[in-house]
């Protein structure tokens, strides 16, 4: 490895961010292929929209404990907003949509960071508890079951837009950010931009980890 | 094809179970062990191997006891919740406007379960599949009426045309007279089962007045379908446009030594 380099993750951090992104890319495409007819095509290479239906279900499983980790690891440093400096990023979208001379300088996680965070923790949530109604319906009454469907789609509406807006920014969009989930080690100059107030804090309280 | 409608005049029914009967042997559905529920209806309601059931029910009337049966089964809709909501087309619209069942393509997912509105759709953990009636597709497509009407000894089920069966129910409402009625051509786009009822709707156990498709399936299926499908189309083309005008962030820098200088 090059000199110089900053760890940003460490590897249980990476195995969440994974399981979550298998899991959750699994749920999406095997969903889609129930969700529209056009779409049941998506069923062929699995033998049909049943195992479709058996796969969705099993990663649902895996994404349930990957969710809560997600959480347990991250609540603190992406959920909840640094005020006023947060309010300041809101205003000129960080930088992300139009130019901006200097955008407010953010922690480890920005507010988009942080937006991404919130909904996947919460419409994760929503996903988890409507699923596990509409995986067992039976004995349940008539009224909630029923809205557990509109709720599981809303969770959809929500979740794809953020989850395809992370892949963009996590990786063309943003260039050097990949390797902060592959290998946890990114160039100094991607942590002074992305984090440079997390930089700054843990150069003075000499915790950051450099590569030599 | 003209649509075709079972007309089911209740006020002819004896309660006799001709039709209850003749379902389970046309489409070979053998009874299974049951219980007692203090009435002579039974089993005690629909079930994957009992398309259609005779309700019997006890009302009071001044006094004395109004015995009042109902043959009970799917009502065809025309604007099906259970067509719509199925993910696999098992369920669909034939082209006499009743919904077919292919059950296997059923992938017991549950959900026409809990989207019908007359609470037809049964499912069968063994086969983990929902069944229900198809109004005897097989006979129907085949020129014959389905097997409940064939077998009703007293004209209470008829088959045939829609306009034709309709009229026939419009006019023994007016023969009736009181509060008979007819139930299923004003809603849900008009039902493939119609009724000619005696009694006031609202008297029958387990049939809903103002029968529709649930608010949740409309928000669910006309509503978010859509809209995720053009916020995901939106943030795809969205992020291409955002790449080749506003282009990706410079995360560069002048090095990793020069970042030491402080300068961007």
């Amino acid at each position: 490895m090059k000199k110089g380099m900053i760890k940003v993750s460490d590897g249980f951090e990476r195995i969440v961010h994974w399981s979550m992104a298998i899991s959750c890319l699994i749920l999406m495409i095997t969903g889609l292929g129930m969700m529209f007819h056009s779409f049941n095509f998506l069923a062929i290479p699995f033998g049909g929209l049943k195992n479709l239906k058996l796969i969705h279900n099993f990663s649902g499983l895996v994404f349930i404990p990957s969710l809560l980790a997600a959480i347990l690891v991250w609540w603190k440093e992406a959920g909840i907003l640094d005020l006023p400096d947060d309010f300041e990023w809101i205003k000129c979208a960080g930088g992300y949509l139009w130019h901006v001379e200097n955008p407010p300088e953010t922690g480890k996680y920005n507010v988009g960071q942080k937006a991404f965070f919130l909904a996947i923790a919460g419409f994760g949530i929503i996903m988890i508890i409507t699923g596990l109604v509409m995986w067992f319906p039976l004995g349940l009454p008539v009224e909630l079951v029923r809205w557990m469907y509109p709720l599981h789609a809303l969770g959809f509406f929500v979740i794809f837009p953020f989850f395809f807006i992370h892949l963009y920014l996590g990786t063309v969009g943003v260039p050097g950010s990949v390797s902060a989930v592959l290998t946890g080690w990114v160039t100094r100059s991607w942590a002074k931009k992305q984090c440079p107030k997390w930089l700054r804090e843990m150069e003075e309280s000499g915790k950051l980890e450099v590569s030599k | 094809m003209s649509e075709k409608i079972k007309l089911c005049d209740l006020s002819k029914c004896t309660g006799c179970r001709g039709c209850q009967l003749a379902c389970k042997q046309w489409n070979q559905l053998p009874a299974k062990q049951t219980f007692n529920t203090g009435t002579y209806q039974n089993p005690p309601d629909l079930q994957p191997n009992t398309w259609n059931i005779i309700r019997f029910q006890e009302t009071f009337n001044n006094g004395g006891v109004d015995w009042l049966f109902r043959h009970d089964a799917c009502m065809h809709c025309t604007d099906a919740a259970c067509v719509k909501v199925c993910p696999s087309g098992a369920l669909s619209h034939t082209k006499y406007g009743t919904v077919a069942l292919d059950n296997s393509k059923c992938i017991g997912c549950k959900e026409c379960v809990f989207a019908c509105p007359f609470e037809v759709p049964r499912y069968d953990p063994e086969t983990d599949k929902i069944l229900k009636c198809d109004m005897c597709y097989s006979r129907v497509d085949n020129a014959m009426e389905p097997a409940c009407v064939k077998a009703c000894p007293t004209g209470a089920l008829q088959f045939g045309d829609k306009d034709e069966m309709l009229e026939i129910a419009y006019k023994r409402v007016k023969e009736l007279g009181g509060d008979a009625s007819v139930y299923g051509d004003k809603f849900v786009g008009g039902t493939h089962m119609v009724y000619v009822l005696p009694e006031k709707a609202s008297v029958y156990d387990k049939l809903p007045e103002k029968p529709r498709v649930p608010l949740s399936v409309i928000a669910w299926k006309d509503w978010l379908k859509p809209l995720s499908l053009l916020a995901a189309g939106g943030v795809i083309a969205g992020s291409f446009l955002h790449y080749i005008t506003h282009g990706p962030k410079d995360t560069s820098g002048d090095g990793d030594h020069a970042s030491k200088e402080g300068g961007e």
